[in-house]
């Protein structure tokens, strides 16, 4: 009789261990497949941003405590890698451009009709007295290369979810940032980006204001950098006007056409 | 009558007394002439560093120090120097305009700070220009000069009277370019500057980063640092009229500060330990003296003397023999401070180490009326209170056995 029941127990513990082993294994699979949803959600955003080529027209103001100044430029980009930024107005900044190649960047300026190379210890410096830094011009791609995501939550907005993902930098990553917490909506529009330094304290937050229709995409049109430490300072850029999906022609991208423009 | 008896007491044994003087007057020579020294060092380093750009003391705009900012400014800078000229603690001000910018010889581009200048002004205040090694400073009728760090014209492989292209924002934002001739290439000693700092006339950076007429910071200095300090006050009154703020040099150079307190706090102990030393040399000599004299007070005791009164006198021939041997030591060292003051004392073979700090190898004590009395008056005051030993060994004395002693 003991040794039946004996089995018997034995036999329960091994279905209620099976039982556990299908739930661990639902579990896991499950996170999985968010971490991927996130994952695809981040590409599908970023694809979204920056489409296989770009042609945008955005306004940039700058404002400070005491001033606020607003500029009108024209942006390419193609890939992951490449942008070009001329600006148009106001008259004393036109013809300054920016030419970014990977992680490099090349500034032209009109009046000493000269361009000049950005040394890399200065990447991190204000793109043109802006809040965004010649980095985030260039490693915007690193959030979809360098990083490894989590969900943190979903809501809704719009009648859109919303999927806010924290983005932690893999293991030695070159990055500047010690964490990134980001909202997507679930068609793929970026509503928000907060970058946290290494101690995990809030540096800096990019906030979508309006989503729109623009180029026959929906796409956030209308962006603010606001650092975290400094008060009444911010830096709001609008697209005016976008075609995507473009063909550019092959010299867009080099420093003779940041210095010699054909387009 | 004490007073008169511890005297004569004290030359009765006029070997001893002589060897504790001197004991005494050694040490507190050494303490006044240690401490003077090193002042005077720290008054070098602070004056060396200080003079060098920063000045004794600077106006800034609110919040500028924590994070500098092209568009953090002071509007009216005439009003800020007059009103600081006026002191007796300022002498000259120079007010200066600061830009972050990307410096760019050809393909070579380089991350620099570049500071607008007043010559005429700048070369009262910082003794930068001194340190032009190759060409020459900046002057009053300049156009499109710069001078540069030697580390940085390296960097850029740029030379005297080829052209540096500057880039960077403006106060209001906008982009400010500018394209310069290399007149002359400073070699200060300090890293940093060399590295990454360039000149360039103040009216026309006022011109290329659209300042208005506004200026970053003034720079001010006085005869002497202490001079400065002491017109802290009316400087921060002046600043408050105006909308700024005031630095003094501990703020503009923190860490040499904070170099010095550690430097001093090691030297404390030091003179702590050598006061303490010298106190048990002397207490020893004075106890001794007692055992030795326990007769004598037995018979002073004995023929009516108060064991307070015959402890007192002691206590008054410890003290004497603390006054005249500190006021000795005071003599001897304040006089060796005073002359080396006039001659300096050259440390040759270390002007690599004294670099580092700022310091030439010839170095100068400074002696004050801290640094004359401070160890000495620890001394006075400690073999005083050390007196109590001796002063209750007698208080205890009994006067039969004490007379029978031997």
């Amino acid at each position: 009789m003991m040794r039946l029941s004996n089995a018997r127990r034995a036999g329960a513990n091994k279905t209620i261990l099976m039982a556990a082993l299908a739930v661990v294994a639902l579990v896991s699979g499950a996170s999985s497949a968010m971490a991927a949803d996130a994952k695809a959600l981040m590409r599908a955003a970023f694809d979204n941003w920056r489409a296989k080529s770009s042609e945008t027209t955005v306004t940039m103001v700058i404002h400070r405590p005491d001033w606020e100044r607003k500029s009108t430029m024209v942006g390419w980009t193609e890939g992951d890698d490449l942008s070009l930024a001329r600006f148009t107005a106001p008259a004393k900044d036109k013809g300054n451009a920016t030419l970014i190649k990977k992680n490099q960047a090349w500034v032209y300026n009109p009046k000493l009709n000269q361009v000049v190379k950005i040394p890399s210890s200065t990447m991190a410096q204000a793109w043109m007295g802006s809040d965004f830094s010649y980095d985030d011009l260039s490693k915007t791609t690193d959030l979809l290369t360098r990083y490894t995501y989590k969900i943190l939550g979903t809501g809704s907005a719009g009648g859109h979810t919303v999927y806010t993902i924290k983005a932690m930098p893999k293991p030695g990553a070159p990055v500047v940032w010690g964490k990134q917490e980001v909202k997507i909506r679930d068609d793929g529009v970026f509503l928000e980006q907060k970058f946290f330094d290494q101690d995990m304290k809030l540096a800096r937050t990019m906030s979508v204001d309006e989503v729109g229709s623009i180029g026959g995409r929906i796409y956030p049109l209308v962006i603010t950098m606001h650092p975290a430490d400094k008060k009444g300072q911010w830096t709001r850029i609008t697209t005016t006007k976008a075609r995507f999906d473009i063909s550019l022609p092959g010299y867009t991208f080099t420093t003779s056409n940041l210095q010699n423009p054909r387009n | 009558m004490l007073l008169h008896l511890a005297w004569r007491n004290l030359w009765r044994q006029k070997m001893r007394t002589v060897l504790t003087l001197l004991s005494m007057a050694l040490a507190s020579m050494i303490l006044v002439f240690m401490l003077s020294f090193q002042f005077g060092v720290y008054d070098t380093m602070k004056g060396n560093a200080l003079k060098l750009m920063d000045g004794f003391a600077q106006f800034q705009p609110e919040g500028y120090a924590d994070d500098p900012g092209i568009e953090k400014v002071i509007t009216h800078p005439d009003k800020l120097e007059q009103a600081a000229l006026k002191l007796d603690g300022v002498t000259a001000a120079a007010p200066r305009a600061t830009g972050f910018v990307i410096l760019a010889n050809g393909d070579r581009s380089y991350g620099a700070a570049v500071v607008g200048v007043d010559p005429a002004k700048e070369t009262e205040v910082s003794s930068l220009s001194g340190t032009v090694r190759d060409g020459r400073y900046l002057r009053p009728d300049d156009t499109d000069s710069v001078v540069i760090g030697a580390t940085l014209a390296r960097n850029l492989k740029i030379k005297l009277g080829d052209k540096l292209t500057l880039i960077g924002s403006g106060r209001d934002g906008s982009v400010a370019a500018d394209s310069l001739t290399v007149v002359g290439l400073f070699d200060t000693g300090m890293a940093d500057i060399d590295r990454q700092i360039a000149e360039m006339l103040l009216k026309r950076f006022n011109d290329t980063f659209a300042m208005q007429g506004a200026v970053n910071t003034i720079a001010l200095i006085g005869p002497t640092l202490s001079a400065t300090d002491a017109a802290l006050p009316g400087l921060q009154k002046i600043a408050a009229d105006n909308g700024a703020t005031v630095r003094n040099w501990g703020q503009l150079q923190p860490a040499l500060k904070q170099g010095i307190t550690l430097d001093f706090s090691t030297g404390i102990l030091f003179y702590v330990s050598l006061v303490v030393v010298v106190i048990f040399i002397i207490l020893n000599t004075l106890l001794m003296s007692v055992l030795e004299r326990t007769r004598e007070f037995g018979m002073l005791l004995a023929v009516g003397m108060k064991p307070g009164q015959a402890g007192g006198m002691v206590w008054i021939e410890l003290v004497l023999l603390a006054l005249i041997g500190n006021a000795l030591g005071i003599l001897i060292g304040g006089g060796l401070a005073f002359y080396f003051q006039q001659t300096g004392i050259v440390f040759s073979g270390m002007e690599g180490l004294l670099g580092q700090f700022g310091l030439s190898d010839k170095l100068y004590p400074t002696l004050s009326m801290l640094s004359a009395t401070a160890g000495p008056l620890a001394v006075v005051i400690s073999v005083t209170l050390a007196g109590i030993i001796p002063f209750r060994h007698i208080l205890k004395l009994n006067p039969i056995d004490a007379v029978g002693a031997n």
